[in-house]
């Protein structure tokens, strides 16, 4: 005599798991969705480059020796934006460069604005005093202002022409030469905002 | 000549005793302490490079994180604790030293996901374990019950094969 197959409702023993199936499912996919928003925006933050054109970021500049410029209240005026760090060689090969340019346009409606990137107070004090460096410069502080300009390194410089456009943007140790031309482009382009 | 041996011991005497007054108040005036350079990484290994991708200021090469390390030692030798050093760091330089992304929805998803991950996983746990728990009794039952239900049922199923069985040849 040969035993009968045993029938066995697996669906309604298994019921009760089911919501709690679901519930994980629902976590998981949502962990799959955090991930995956992660990875997009890592990777569009590396893609970012910076701004190139349009209206220059705003900020306002703590410098060294106390003052607090904002870019805003330099509306009207050509400036000239170079992030620096001590530690940058290329930085100490446009150092001279920059100020003998500053020299040459402080009186011309043009302002220079540098800006240490992750550098301590200490170094950056001497870096100016080691390279005579007289136009204003300040510490970024969080490092907001060169979040702000997508700067991949130093030396970087932005030209910002007098309506608060972005003229210019180098990513090279600048000569004196080529910044001159550069500053002459964008105070050809207008007067005043 | 004795007279003259007295006088230069006499005036070595008060030369070492100026230099140790001035030494001492020197030291007082001087408030910080030697710092080793383990003290130094590890602190350093807990800051990242200003300048390279994920990598830590202890074993970076460059000038910069070499800067980063004397601010590290400087601080620690003013009695700074090295939580305070790292505050100071993120302080000063912003989340990205100590290696959270600087964009802030990618920085709540990356202080969010292994949350949600860890929650995931206990759930899955507990839901595998409380399955497990009500499956057992049903699955694997005693084994003089599962064989008098096993029976009872084989019989009961015996008995209505073979009541069809002859119902079908009358």
């Amino acid at each position: 005599m040969t035993e009968l197959p045993m029938t066995h409702d697996v669906l309604t023993e298994r019921a009760p798991a089911k919501r709690s199936v679901n519930f994980i499912t629902v976590l998981a996919a949502l962990i799959l969705a955090s991930m995956a928003l992660i990875f997009g925006l890592g990777l569009r933050h590396q893609q970012q480059t910076q701004p190139t054109e349009g209206m220059a970021p705003l900020f306002t500049l703590q410098t060294l020796d106390g003052q607090e410029i904002a870019l805003e209240a330099l509306r009207g005026q050509v400036v000239v934006i170079n992030f620096w760090a001590s530690w940058c060689g290329p930085c100490r090969d446009e150092a001279a460069e920059l100020e003998a340019a500053w020299q040459q346009y402080k009186d011309k409606d043009v302002i220079f604005l540098g800006i240490a990137y992750t550098d301590t107070e200490r170094n950056a004090q001497a870096y100016l005093k080691e390279f005579g460096i007289t136009y204003p410069n300040g510490l970024d502080y969080k490092t907001k202002i060169s979040a702000q300009y997508r700067i991949t390194g130093v030396p970087e410089t932005f030209i910002v022409d007098r309506q608060g456009h972005i003229s210019e943007f180098v990513m090279t140790p600048l000569k004196r030469v080529q910044l001159s031309a550069m500053i002459e482009r964008a105070l050809a382009k207008g007067t005043q905002p | 000549m004795n007279r003259l041996l007295k006088i230069g011991v006499m005036l070595l005497c008060l030369a070492i005793a100026l230099s140790a007054v001035t030494l001492s108040a020197f030291a007082q005036d001087d408030p910080r302490r030697p710092v080793t350079d383990d003290e130094v990484n590890a602190v350093s290994k807990k800051l990242y490079c200003p300048v390279c991708e994920n990598i830590t200021l202890d074993t970076c090469g460059t000038l910069a994180c070499a800067q980063w390390r004397e601010e590290v030692r400087i601080l620690l030798s003013e009695g700074k604790t090295p939580e305070q050093v790292i505050e100071n760091f993120v302080m000063r330089f912003g989340d990205r030293v100590v290696g959270t992304p600087a964009d802030p929805t990618l920085r709540a998803l990356a202080l969010i996901t292994p949350w949600l991950l860890s929650a995931l996983v206990l759930l899955a746990t507990g839901a595998v374990f409380l399955r497990w728990r009500k499956e057992r009794p049903a699955a694997a039952p005693s084994a003089p019950e599962a064989k008098a239900a096993t029976s009872v049922r084989t019989f009961a199923e015996y008995r209505a094969r073979i009541e069809a069985d002859l119902a079908a040849r009358r």
